[in-house]
C-alpha cells in the first residue's frame, strides 16, 4: 500500500486522472442506472468542450508551469475569432492570420516580461486590454457573421461518430505537447525552470528564451481556439470576456498544474479539461439548470485553490493544537 | 519576494542581477507622467465641447461607478494581491441585492443589506486568501463563477426592477451642479486614502505588499490584514452597485461586466505598482479621471467608441512597462 501511495504521489498524472475518474463515478451514482448520463451525446458534448477550452488551458497551464500566468488568453481568444472571421473567406488564410498574430503578440509579451523584468500578470493584463480593444475596433463593436457557411458546416461534421475537426485538432496538439514535454530537452527545461529558476539557469537552461517561447505558444493556442470556435459558430463578437478564463484556469489547476510551478503535464491538463467537460455534459444530461454547472466549477476551483494554499498545513496543525489544549 | 499568496507566479520574471539603474531615472519617469498629463489637459481644453455641461456630467458619472470599484481594487493591489476578478460580478450582485432589499424593507434596509452583502462576500474571499494563502487570482476567478452562478439561479439572467412608488430621488440629484454619484466617489476615495495613510491597518497593508515575509516577522497578523483589505474593497464595490441600481431603478448581472478590468486599468494608469507595496487611492482617482478624459476627448474628436477600449488598453500596457525595475530604480 505504501508503495502504491508513493507511486501515486510521485506520478504527475495520478491526481488529475483520479479526479476525472472520481467525477465519472459520481455522475454514475447521480445517474443511478437510468442511462441518461453515459450516452453518445455526452461523449460528443465533452469532446466539444475539450475542443473549445482545451488548447487555451494547455497554453495557460504551460505558462503556469513556469510560474508565470498568461491572463491575456481571454482577449486573444476573442481578437483571434474576429480576425479569423474577417479574413477567413478562405479558412486557411483566416487561420494563418489569427494564429500568426496570436504567436507574434504572445512573443512580444514574453519579450516585454523578460527584457523589462516585469511580472507576467501586469504585462498580460495590459495585453488583454489591448487585444480586447483590437477586437472591438476590427469588429466595430458588433457581432460579425462568417461568410463561408461551408466551413461552418464542415466544423460541425462528426468524424468517427464523436469527434469533430476542433476536438481532433486539440487532441493532436495535446499529444504533440505531451511528447515534447515528456521526451525532449525542452520539456526537461520547462519542468526544471518551474521548479527552481536559479538552479535551472545555473545548469545552463536558457530561461529567457524558454519564457518567450512559452508565451508565444500560449498566444498561438488561444488564437487557434478562438478562430476555430468562431468558424464553427459562423460568427464572432468582441465581447464575452472572462467566459474562457474561468474554465481554462480551472482545467489547468484540476490537471495538476500548481501555481508554485514545476508540476503539471500536458496529459494531466487534458484530464483536467475532460473533467470539466464530463461534469458539464453529465449535469446537462441529468437535466439540471445551467447555473449548477457554473456553481460547481466555481466550487471545485475554490476547493483546489484552498488545497494548494501554502499555509493550509500550518493552519490545520494550529487548529489541531488548539483543539488538543482546551484552555 | 512574497507577493500574493503562493508568491512565485506573481513575482517579476527574474531577480536577475539588478541592473544598477541610476537613481536619476526615477525623475524622468515622473516628468514623463507630468508631461503626458499636461498634454492631455491641453488636448481636452482645446477640444470643442469638452467643458460643456453634458460632457462634464457624463465624465463625472462614468468615473463615479468605475472609480468606486477602483478605490477598492487599489487596496487589493497595494496589499500585494494583484487584482480581484470578482469585483465586476460583485457590483452586479450588490445592485440586485439592493433592489430586492429595497422592495422588501425600504431604502435604508436596501443600503444596509447591499453594503453588508458586498463587504461580507468579498471578506470571505480575503479570509480564504489570508488564512491558507490560497492564490488570490484563482480565488477571485472561482468567486466570479460562484457569484454569477448563484445570481443566475435567483434571477435567471433577467433584470429586476424597483417597485413602483419607491422614492430615493434625493440621491439622484446634484449638489452645486455636481452629481451625487461623484460626491460618493470622492467620499469613498477620501476614506480609502485615510485608511492607507493614517491608520495602522493601512501601514500594515503597505508592508504586506512590500514583503509578506517581513510583515510576518514583525508580527503582523497577515490574515487579518488581508481579510480587512477585501472587506473594504467589497464595501467600495458595493457603493458602485448601489449607485448603478439607483440610477437605473433596476439591476442585473450585466451592470458590472468588465468593471474589474476598468478598475485595475485605473489603478495602473495612476501609477500604483502591480507588484504591491506602493501606490495610493489619490493616484487611482487621477488614473480613473485620465481614462475617462481620454474617452470623452476621443468621442468629441469623432472617433468611434470602440477606439476607447484600444487606447485605454495601450495606456495601461505603457504604464505597466514604465514600472520596469530598469526604468524605475
Amino acid at each position: 500500500v505504501s508503495r502504491l501511495g508513493s507511486i501515486l504521489s510521485n506520478e504527475p498524472h495520478a491526481r488529475p486522472f483520479t479526479i476525472l475518474f472520481g467525477c465519472v463515478v459520481l455522475l454514475a451514482i447521480a445517474d443511478w442506472g437510468r442511462g441518461e448520463v453515459f450516452t453518445l451525446a455526452t461523449a460528443v458534448t465533452t469532446l466539444e468542450t475539450f475542443g473549445t477550452i482545451g488548447l487555451v488551458a494547455l497554453g495557460l497551464g504551460l505558462t503556469m508551469m513556469l510560474r508565470e500566468f498568461d491572463i491575456s488568453v481571454v482577449g486573444m481568444f476573442s481578437m483571434a475569432g474576429c480576425i479569423a472571421v474577417l479574413t477567413g473567406h478562405n479558412p486557411w488564410i483566416g487561420l494563418a492570420y489569427a494564429t500568426g498574430i496570436g504567436l507574434a503578440a504572445g512573443l512580444v509579451q514574453g519579450l516585454i516580461i523578460v527584457r523589462l523584468r516585469l511580472g507576467s500578470i501586469g504585462v498580460t493584463l495590459g495585453g488583454l486590454l489591448v487585444f480586447a480593444g483590437v477586437a472591438y475596433v476590427v469588429s466595430e463593436n458588433r457581432t460579425i457573421a462568417y461568410d463561408n457557411i461551408q466551413v461552418a458546416l464542415a466544423m460541425g461534421n462528426r468524424i468517427a461518430g464523436i469527434f469533430s475537426i476542433r476536438s481532433l485538432t486539440a487532441i493532436v496538439i495535446f499529444l504533440a505537447a505531451a511528447l515534447v514535454i515528456g521526451m525532449t530537452r525542452i520539456g526537461r527545461d520547462v519542468i526544471a525552470t518551474g521548479n527552481d529558476r536559479h538552479a535551472a539557469m545555473t545548469a545552463g537552461v536558457n530561461v529567457d528564451t524558454l519564457i518567450v517561447g512559452i508565451f508565444g505558444f500560449s498566444g498561438m493556442m488561444a488564437a487557434l481556439s478562438g478562430a476555430l470556435l468562431s468558424f464553427s459558430l459562423a460568427s464572432a463578437s468582441p465581447s464575452g470576456l472572462s467566459d474562457v478564463i474561468v474554465p481554462a484556469a480551472a482545467a489547468a489547476i484540476l490537471g495538476g498544474v500548481s501555481l508554485a510551478g514545476g508540476t503539471g503535464r500536458p496529459l494531466g491538463i487534458a484530464a483536467g479539461v475532460l473533467t470539466l467537460g464530463v461534469i458539464h455534459a453529465g449535469l446537462n444530461a441529468i437535466g439540471v439548470p445551467p447555473y449548477v454547472d457554473e456553481v460547481t466549477m466555481g466550487a471545485i476551483l475554490l476547493l483546489v485553490a484552498i488545497a494548494d494554499g501554502t499555509y493550509l498545513l500550518r493552519r490545520l496543525r494550529q487548529t489541531v493544537r488548539a483543539l488538543k489544549q482546551p484552555t | 519576494m512574497s507577493i500574493g499568496s503562493t508568491g512565485s507566479v506573481l513575482v517579476p520574471s527574474m531577480p536577475r542581477a539588478a541592473a544598477a539603474a541610476p537613481a536619476a531615472w526615477r525623475r524622468p519617469v515622473g516628468l514623463v507622467r507630468l508631461a503626458v498629463l499636461a498634454a492631455l489637459a491641453v488636448l481636452a481644453l482645446t477640444t470643442p465641447g469638452f467643458l460643456s455641461e453634458p460632457s462634464m456630467l457624463a465624465l463625472m458619472t462614468t468615473v463615479s461607478f468605475i472609480g468606486c470599484v477602483a478605490v477598492g481594487m487599489t487596496l487589493i493591489t497595494v496589499s500585494g494581491n494583484i487584482m480581484s476578478f470578482s469585483l465586476g460580478a460583485l457590483v452586479g450582485a450588490t445592485a440586485m441585492i439592493f433592489i430586492v432589499a429595497v422592495n422588501f424593507g425600504g431604502v435604508v434596509f436596501g443600503f444596509v443589506a447591499a453594503l453588508a452583502f458586498g463587504a461580507l462576500v468579498n471578506a470571505a474571499q480575503g479570509l480564504v486568501i489570508g488564512l491558507v494563502r490560497a492564490n488570490p487570482i484563482i480565488v477571485s476567478i472561482a468567486a466570479t463563477a460562484l457569484i454569477t452562478g448563484v445570481a443566475e439561479a435567483f434571477a435567471e439572467h433577467g433584470t429586476i426592477y424597483v417597485a413602483a412608488g419607491t422614492s430615493y430621488g434625493i440621491f439622484r440629484g446634484k449638489v452645486a451642479g455636481v452629481p451625487i454619484e461623484f460626491l460618493v466617489l470622492l467620499a469613498a476615495a477620501a476614506v480609502g486614502q485615510f485608511i492607507l495613510v493614517c491608520t495602522n491597518f493601512g501601514r500594515n497593508i503597505y508592508m504586506l505588499g512590500a514583503s509578506f515575509a517581513a510583515a510576518e516577522i514583525v508580527g503582523i497578523r497577515t490574515w487579518r490584514t488581508v481579510t480587512g483589505v477585501y472587506l473594504w474593497a467589497g464595501l467600495f464595490a458595493a457603493f458602485a452597485g448601489v449607485l448603478l441600481a439607483m440610477r437605473y431603478d433596476a439591476a442585473s448581472m450585466t451592470y458590472g461586466v468588465g468593471y474589474e478590468y476598468d478598475a485595475v486599468a485605473a489603478v495602473l494608469v495612476g501609477g500604483t505598482a502591480i507588484k504591491g507595496g506602493e501606490g495610493s487611492v489619490t493616484r487611482t482617482l487621477i488614473g480613473a479621471i485620465v481614462i475617462a478624459m481620454v474617452q470623452v476627448v476621443l468621442l468629441l474628436q469623432g472617433f468611434r467608441p470602440e477606439w476607447q477600449y484600444l487606447i485605454a488598453g495601450l495606456i495601461v500596457l505603457a504604464m505597466v512597462m514604465l514600472q520596469s525595475p530598469g526604468v524605475r530604480e
